[in-house]
């Protein structure tokens, strides 16, 4: 599915260098739930930014379904990020004069498809993700569990290959954490690939597999057995 | 392989249309009202400035042009050649006129310079100057000019003539001491007649070429004043007395004036120079019989006009860039969002331009509005008064047209340009706000 081969990035500033990544490499499987875990500053979010074509590396490729999509164009790159890649952003990234709905609404459009193709796509995503009472609320009018997941919504409204998420559980207090990771866990269990950054190894532990960076390395792959949301919240 | 390029391109940016359609109608559904109203107010005063003020400046001059053709040319104006004393082949000419469909009415007049003395009992005293002045006596007949120009208006003080009576004249106010707005200016050369009122008697003197002068004495009926100098500066008696009054060539006339559809006057122009053949005469529309200085004086005012609307068409640039830039900058983080999840930056651009446009068009409909609504039909009935015309608003559509062009395109480019700055930014560097 998407595959890092030997990432570096490397960020200037003046004379000074800063590596944040060191020549990343793993690859991750259709329908996998990764979690990237590290301390601050190990190059966790970096890393992120990488894989989903927000930045582009020093060094080193991306593989995206064996197309190395770190030697396309923008426009091309946009449009793999507008069509096959979904964010879930740490403070939810809503556009604030947008009601939720029309938030889901705006890549839909941009996709191309029919006002009602889109209409019923965006309303779909919203009540996958329990907001389907709450369309119309512009993010101010809503908590930030409930923006969260309108996030998630937009990320997922047009089935994306891949959904990224950078600490989407940073903001938000212990049971609305566990309400989003759970909206994970089964859009997970429906098939969809998740790249999820947390600082929580709790929550990692919720994934399929985490990889562990220290220092722009990554130190540790571990795949472990899965442990459901409901398990955790019980302790 | 090209083909599919351009046709990609295309679709996308319909795709960026519709989609900054969409973001542009909610930004601005959504926005702060008190900002909306501010902007749109400052685009409508734009408007104001950009068509009012040079419209005023042009209305001026169109003002003493419109009073010209009302007051004493008509749309015709029929006047000898250089060199010549009257119009050549007037008996025909004006018999051709009354039978022309299109004319509507004719004031055909006599004409002559003349010296009018001022004071008749008492002769000047030694070395003093007499009260004389040199000026021109126009004959009028009474009803075809009421046609034409509606003469009686003219009447300050006293009475207008009558057609059946003579001995009588009336004496524009610029040639009396008494009523003369240039009195108090003391120019050389200008001899203004003294202690002449309504009810005065006055000397006329007609020289000729061979003999003695002409002299008749008159009674002045009237004072007649209006802010076209051909009345102002003139002494009208009736056309029949003139004419009787005239050495020679007493059939032949100084003016006619013809009043007809003023889109038609090139067109009678024309049919009149056929008609008078080798006979010659000056055949002028209103328009060309202006003086040259006066249409110098109108391209200088649109001139002066265009410079000063271009001052607020910066300013209005400037507001709408800085407005536009504001509200972008401080969305900067959501630009960098929307183009993260994969909108093109296109679309956005579209949709601040969108929202600039939607201002500079509400604030123009706005400022049309007024202007034709409100304005000119106001300034139509109540011009302004200055001293040498009655100013309008000379606001044709074609010219509102093309500045309300030129705004939308300064709001265009002033819309334009600060959503690209922001959204040329590094895409990651908005989102997280570095």
């Amino acid at each position: 599915m998407i595959r890092a081969d030997n990432i570096v990035k490397i960020f200037k500033s003046g004379d000074k260098e800063l590596r944040a990544l060191k020549g990343v490499s793993f690859t991750i499987g259709s329908g996998e739930f990764v979690s990237i875990i590290g301390r601050s500053g190990s190059g966790k979010s970096t890393l992120l930014y990488q894989l989903g074509l927000l930045d582009h590396p020093t060094s080193g490729k991306v593989f995206l379904d064996n197309t190395e999509v770190t030697a396309l164009g923008k426009a091309e790159r946009t449009a793999i990020r507008l069509n096959d890649l979904g964010y879930v952003f740490q403070d939810y990234a809503l556009v604030p004069d947008l009601t939720a709905f029309e938030n889901v609404l705006v890549p839909l459009l941009m996709q191309g498809l029919t006002n009602g193709d889109a209409k019923r796509k965006a309303v779909q995503a919203l009540e996958r993700v329990g907001l389907g009472e709450r369309l119309g609320n512009v993010p101010s009018k809503l908590s930030g569990g409930e923006q969260q997941r309108v996030s998630i919504a937009r990320a997922i409204a047009h089935d994306p290959k891949i959904l990224f998420a950078d600490e989407p559980t940073a903001n938000l207090d212990n049971d609305t954490s566990l309400t989003i990771l759970k909206i994970f866990e089964e859009l997970h269990r429906s098939g969809q690939t998740i790249i999820m950054v947390t600082h929580e190894p709790e929550y990692a532990k919720m994934s399929d597999r985490t990889l562990s960076l220290f220092d722009g390395e990554v130190v540790k792959d571990e795949k472990h057995a899965h442990k459901a949301v409901e398990q955790h919240a019980s302790g | 392989m090209a083909i599919r390029s351009k046709n990609h391109r295309i679709a996308r940016t319909i795709l960026a249309f519709r989609l900054g359609l969409f973001l542009a109608v909610r930004q601005v559904r959504r926005a702060n009202p008190w900002t909306t109203a501010l902007v749109i107010s400052i685009m409508t005063l734009t408007f104001l400035n950009l068509v009012v003020v040079s419209g005023i400046l042009i209305g001026l001059i169109s003002g003493s042009f419109i009073q010209f053709r009302d007051s004493y040319s008509g749309d015709v104006l029929i006047t000898p050649t250089s060199g010549r004393d009257y119009i050549e082949n007037s008996p025909a000419l004006v018999a051709f006129l009354k039978g022309y469909p299109e004319v509507k009415a004719i004031a055909p007049r006599h004409g002559a310079m003349v010296q009018i003395l001022g004071t008749l009992n008492d002769l000047p005293e030694q070395n003093e100057r007499p009260n004389r002045s040199a000026i021109r006596l126009s004959g009028i007949d009474i009803a075809q000019e009421e046609e034409i120009t509606r003469f009686s208006r003219f009447v300050q003080y006293g009475e207008m003539l009558k057609q059946d009576e003579e001995g009588y004249v009336l004496i524009g106010a610029n040639m009396l001491k008494q009523y003369s707005s240039f009195a108090d200016a003391d120019i050389p050369g200008l001899d203004l007649l003294k202690d002449v009122g309504v009810g005065s008697r006055i000397r006329i003197i007609l020289a000729r070429k061979d003999g003695d002068p002409i002299v008749k004495e008159v009674t002045v009926k009237g004072i007649v004043k209006s802010k076209v100098d051909q009345i102002s500066t003139r002494m009208f008696m009736v056309d029949r007395e003139l004419a009787r009054l005239l050495p020679a060539n007493k059939e032949q006339l100084q003016e006619i004036a013809v009043k007809t559809d003023p889109a038609y006057a090139p067109e009678l122009v024309a049919q009149l120079k056929r008609f008078m053949g080798s006979n010659e005469a000056r055949i002028q529309t209103s328009a060309e019989a202006i003086p040259s200085f006066l249409r110098d004086i109108e391209t200088t005012m649109g001139m002066l006009g265009n410079a000063i609307s271009s001052i607020a068409l910066v300013v209005a640039s400037i507001t709408i860039f800085i407005v536009i830039f504001i509200n972008a900058i401080t969305r900067r983080k959501f630009i960098g969002i929307l183009k993260g999840i994969g909108v093109d930056s296109l679309a956005i651009e579209i949709a601040y331009v969108m929202q600039a446009l939607f201002y500079a068009l509400v604030g123009s409909a706005l400022g049309a509005l007024i202007v034709y609504g409100l304005l000119e039909p106001y300034l139509a009935k109540n011009p302004i008064d200055f001293p040498f015309s009655d100013g309008i608003l000379v606001v044709p559509w074609d010219g509102t047209a093309i500045r309300t062009g030129v705004l939308l395109i300064a709001t265009f480019l002033a819309g334009y340009i600060p959503s690209r700055l922001i959204t040329r930014q590094n895409t990651l560097d908005a989102i997280l706000n570095r």
